[in-house]
C-alpha cells in the first residue's frame, strides 16, 4: 500500500513539473514573440521600386496571391472567384485566392503573424478608414507602391472622396478600388412619401413607433456620423483632424436627438440588430420600415437577388450622406508583393471596374475618371449610370459628404455602445 | 499502473491548449503584447473588470447557462424515466429525441429565429388565427432581456445530449441494479429513490457542468438570439476583439480570462460538492 501511495505521489510530482515546464515554455515563447521583431521582408518597397513594371509582371508569373477580404456577400465573392480569378490566371499566370478577413480581423491577423515572427499569409487586403489607420500606426503595410501601378493614371484624382481615406493621405500605401455612398432603404409600397431630412425622419419615427432602428456595426455608426454632421452645421465643422472639444459638443446633440426618438425605435431602443444583414431581415419581414446600406446601389443588387421586396428604393437624406472609398493594400509581410501589385492593377482596369459596377454583379462605384478612358469605355460606363432605379449621379454627388478623421468614428462607436449598454444601469 | 505515465502524457497534451490559451490571454490582458498606447500591467484588468457592462453581460450569460441547463436536465430526466422501456414505441421515441443532436448550434439558433421572432412562424400563426393583430403584439422571444429564445434553443439542443447520457447510465449496469432491487421486493418508488436517482445524478452531474460551461460561452446561439443590452459575455468578448480602436482590442483577453475563470470555478464547485456528498454517503 505504501509503495503504491509513494508511486502515485511521484507521478503527481512529475505531472506537476511537466505542466509547470510547459506553462513556462509557452510563456517564454510568447514573451519572446512579444518583443516584436520586425517581420522578414519578402520583397520590400525599395526592391519593388527598383524593378520595371515588365520585370514585376514577369517575376509574378506562377505565383499565388492570397487576398484577405470580407466574404459576406455572395455576389462580391462570385465577382472575385469567378470573374477576376480566371482572368488574372490566363493573362498573368497568377492564382488568386480570396479568403475571409475584414477590417479588425486583418489587423489582428497581421499583428499575430508579426508577434509570432511567422511568414505572411496575405498578399492583398481590402481595407479603408480606421483599418488603414490601424495598419499604418502599427507599420504593417508595404509602401509606397500604389503610384507605381500603371492604371493609377486613370484614377479620378480630383475627387477628395477617393484620394483621401477618412482624411488620411494615401501616400502610396493603398490603391483606391471602389466607392460607395450611404443610403437609407425603404419600401415605396409601404412608405410612399419617406422623410427627406433628419428632422422629418425624427417626426416620422414618432408617428410610426417601433418601425425604425439602425444596426450596431459599421453602417449604424455611419448613420450616427451623418446625424452628427447634420445637427452641427455640416461636415466642414469636423474637417482638419480630430478635435476633442468639437466631438464632445457635437456628440451631445446626437445623444439628445437619440434620447428624444429612442422610445419610438424598434423594441423601444432596448436592443439593436447586430449588423445590416439582420436589419435587412427585419425590413424584409416587415418588422421595420427602413434598412440602410453603405452602398447606395445595394438595394438594386438585393432586389435582384430576391432578398428585399421589389418595391424597395434607396433614399439619400438631403442633410447629406457619407460617401467613402475602399482600397487595396499590401501587407509588409506579403510573400508575393509583386504579384499582388499586378492583381491590383488589373482590378483597377476599365474592364474590371466596369464589371464591378454592373448592378447584377456588385454595383460598386468606380474610382476611375470616366473622361480618362477610351471613348468606347466612356459610352459603356455612361450607359450604366442611366440605370432606371439607381439614384441619379448628380443627386448622389449633391448630397455626398466625405469621411472625417477615424477618431470620430471610433469615439462615436465606443460612446454609443457604452450608452446603450448602460441604459438599465443608469 | 504501468501505463500511467503514458496516460498522464496524453492528459497533458490535451490540457496544453488550455494552458497556452490561459497564458496567452493573461499576457494580452496585461499588455505584455499587442497593446497600443496603453500602460502595461494590471491597469487594463482593473479598468475592464470595473465596467458595469462586463458584469451585467457575465450575469446575463450565467443566467442563460443556469436556466438552460436546469430545464434541459429536468426535461431529460423526466423523458428518460417516462420512456425507459424496451417496447418498440419507447425505443422509437428515444431515437426521435436524439435528432436535434445532429444539428449544429448555429442551425438551431437560425431555426429559433425563424420560429420565435416577431415576424417568425409562431407570430404568423397567431396572427393568422387572430390571437394577435400585428407582429409587434407578439411577445419578445428573440433579442429579449430574459434570453427566452436563447434558453429555449439551448434546451432543445442540450436535452437530447443529456438524454443520451441518461440512456447509457440506465441501460448499462443500471438495468441490472434495478432488476436486483425489484426481485428483493423493492417498490417502484423505492427503486427510483435508492437505485435510479443516485445512479442518474452521479452519472449526469459532470455532463451538467459541461453543458452549463458550454451554454455560458455559446457565441453562435447568442449572436443570433441575444439582446444588445446587456451584451452577453461571449458577444462582448468578440466585440472587443474587433474594436475599431486598436487600443481597445486587448480588452478581449481580459474577458476571455474572466470566462475561463468562471468555467474553472464551476468545475471546482462541482468537484467539491461531489466529494462532500460522497463523503457523507460513505460515512
Amino acid at each position: 500500500m505504501g509503495v503504491l501511495v509513494s508511486l502515485q505521489r511521484k507521478i503527481a510530482r512529475v505531472n506537476m513539473r511537466l505542466l509547470a515546464s510547459m506553462f513556462l515554455v509557452s510563456l517564454s515563447v510568447m514573451t519572446f514573440d512579444a518583443c516584436g521583431r520586425a517581420p522578414r521582408p519578402i520583397a520590400n518597397a525599395d526592391e519593388l521600386r527598383a524593378m520595371s513594371w515588365t520585370e514585376l509582371q514577369a517575376s509574378s508569373r506562377g505565383q499565388t496571391v492570397t487576398m484577405r477580404m470580407w466574404r459576406g456577400d455572395p455576389s462580391i465573392n462570385a465577382f472575385l472567384d469567378n470573374w477576376v480569378a480566371p482572368r488574372v490566371a490566363s493573362e498573368f499566370g497568377i492564382t488568386l485566392r480570396a479568403v475571409e478577413g475584414q477590417g479588425p480581423e486583418i489587423v489582428n491577423a497581421l499583428m499575430l503573424e508579426r508577434n509570432a515572427n511567422a511568414n505572411g499569409t496575405a498578399d492583398l487586403v481590402w481595407i479603408n478608414g480606421e483599418t488603414f489607420s490601424n495598419l499604418r500606426q502599427a507599420n504593417l503595410l508595404l509602401g509606397p507602391w500604389a503610384d507605381r501601378v500603371p492604371n493609377a493614371a486613370l484614377l479620378d484624382s480630383a475627387s477628395p472622396i477617393i484620394m483621401r481615406d477618412f482624411e488620411q493621405e494615401l501616400s502610396g500605401f493603398e490603391l483606391p478600388w471602389g466607392t460607395v455612398q450611404a443610403a437609407l432603404i425603404y419600401d415605396s409600397a409601404r412608405t410612399p412619401t419617406p422623410p427627406q431630412t433628419f428632422d422629418e425622419l425624427s417626426r416620422w419615427i414618432h408617428d410610426h413607433p417601433g418601425r425604425f432602428t439602425h444596426d450596431q456595426a459599421f453602417t449604424g455608426i455611419t448613420f450616427l456620423k451623418e446625424l452628427m454632421y447634420a445637427l452641427n452645421g455640416g461636415v466642414s465643422q469636423f474637417q482638419g483632424g480630430f478635435s476633442e472639444a468639437t466631438y464632445t459638443r457635437s456628440s451631445a446633440k446626437v445623444w439628445q436627438w437619440l434620447d428624444d426618438v429612442r422610445g419610438d425605435f424598434w423594441r423601444g431602443g432596448r436592443t439593436y440588430p447586430s449588423g445590416v444583414a439582420e436589419l435587412h431581415r427585419l425590413f424584409a419581414n416587415g418588422e421595420v420600415d427602413f434598412t440602410m446600406s453603405n452602398n447606395q446601389n445595394e438595394v438594386i443588387t438585393k432586389v435582384r437577388q430576391g432578398i428585399l421586396p421589389k418595391s424597395s428604393r434607396a433614399l439619400v437624406l438631403q442633410d447629406g450622406t457619407i460617401a467613402n472609398a475602399h482600397y487595396l493594400g499590401i501587407p509588409s509581410s506579403a510573400p508575393h508583393a509583386a504579384a499582388a501589385m499586378v492583381v491590383a492593377n488589373f482590378l483597377l482596369s476599365a474592364e474590371a471596374q466596369y464589371e464591378k459596377l454592373r448592378p447584377e454583379v456588385w454595383a460598386d462605384g468606380t474610382v476611375l475618371s470616366v473622361q480618362r478612358l477610351t471613348p468606347e469605355w466612356q459610352t459603356r460606363f455612361n450607359a450604366l449610370a442611366a440605370e432606371s432605379n439607381a439614384i441619379p449621379r448628380d443627386t448622389l454627388a449633391k448630397y455626398a459628404r466625405p469621411e472625417v478623421a477615424p477618431e470620430y468614428h471610433e469615439r462615436l462607436n465606443a460612446d454609443w455602445r457604452a450608452r446603450i449598454r448602460d441604459v438599465v444601469a443608469r | 499502473m504501468k501505463h500511467s505515465p503514458r496516460a498522464l502524457a496524453v492528459g497533458a497534451v490535451l490540457v496544453l491548449p488550455v494552458i497556452v490559451g490561459f497564458a496567452y490571454a493573461l499576457l494580452g490582458a496585461t499588455d505584455v503584447f499587442g497593446g497600443f498606447g496603453q500602460p502595461a500591467g494590471a491597469a487594463r484588468l482593473q479598468r475592464v473588470l470595473s465596467e458595469p457592462a462586463v458584469w451585467r453581460g457575465t450575469v446575463w450569460a450565467l443566467w442563460v447557462a443556469t436556466m438552460s441547463t436546469t430545464l434541459a436536465a429536468v426535461l431529460a430526466v423526466a423523458l428518460s424515466l417516462a420512456y425507459a422501456g424496451t417496447s418498440r414505441t419507447d425505443r422509437l421515441a428515444r431515437a426521435l429525441m436524439n435528432v436535434p443532436l445532429a444539428f449544429p448550434h448555429i442551425v438551431a439558433a437560425t431555426v429559433g429565429l425563424l420560429i420565435l421572432g416577431q415576424s417568425g412562424m409562431l407570430a404568423r400563426m397567431f396572427m393568422f388565427s387572430g390571437v394577435i393583430a400585428s407582429a409587434a403584439q407578439m411577445p419578445e422571444l428573440v433579442a429579449d432581456r430574459f434570453g427566452i429564445g436563447v434558453i429555449l434553443t439551448l434546451v432543445w439542443k442540450e436535452a437530447p445530449f443529456l438524454l443520451l447520457i441518461n440512456a447509457a447510465i440506465l441501460g448499462g449496469h443500471g438495468a441490472g441494479y434495478k432488476e436486483v432491487a425489484r426481485t428483493h421486493g423493492a417498490s417502484r418508488w423505492q427503486v427510483l429513490q435508492r437505485v435510479t436517482w443516485p445512479l442518474l445524478w452521479r452519472g449526469l452531474s459532470p455532463a451538467l457542468v459541461a453543458v452549463a460551461a458550454f451554454s455560458f460561452g455559446s457565441y453562435e446561439t447568442m449572436v443570433l438570439l441575444a439582446p444588445s443590452n446587456p451584451l452577453a459575455l461571449p458577444l462582448l468578448t468578440a466585440e472587443r476583439y474587433v474594436d475599431p480602436a486598436l487600443a481597445g482590442r486587448n480588452d478581449a483577453f481580459v474577458l476571455a480570462l474572466l470566462g475561463i475563470v468562471i468555467g474553472l470555478i464551476a468545475v471546482a464547485l462541482h468537484e467539491n460538492i461531489r466529494a462532500r456528498v460522497d463523503d457523507t454517503s460513505h460515512a
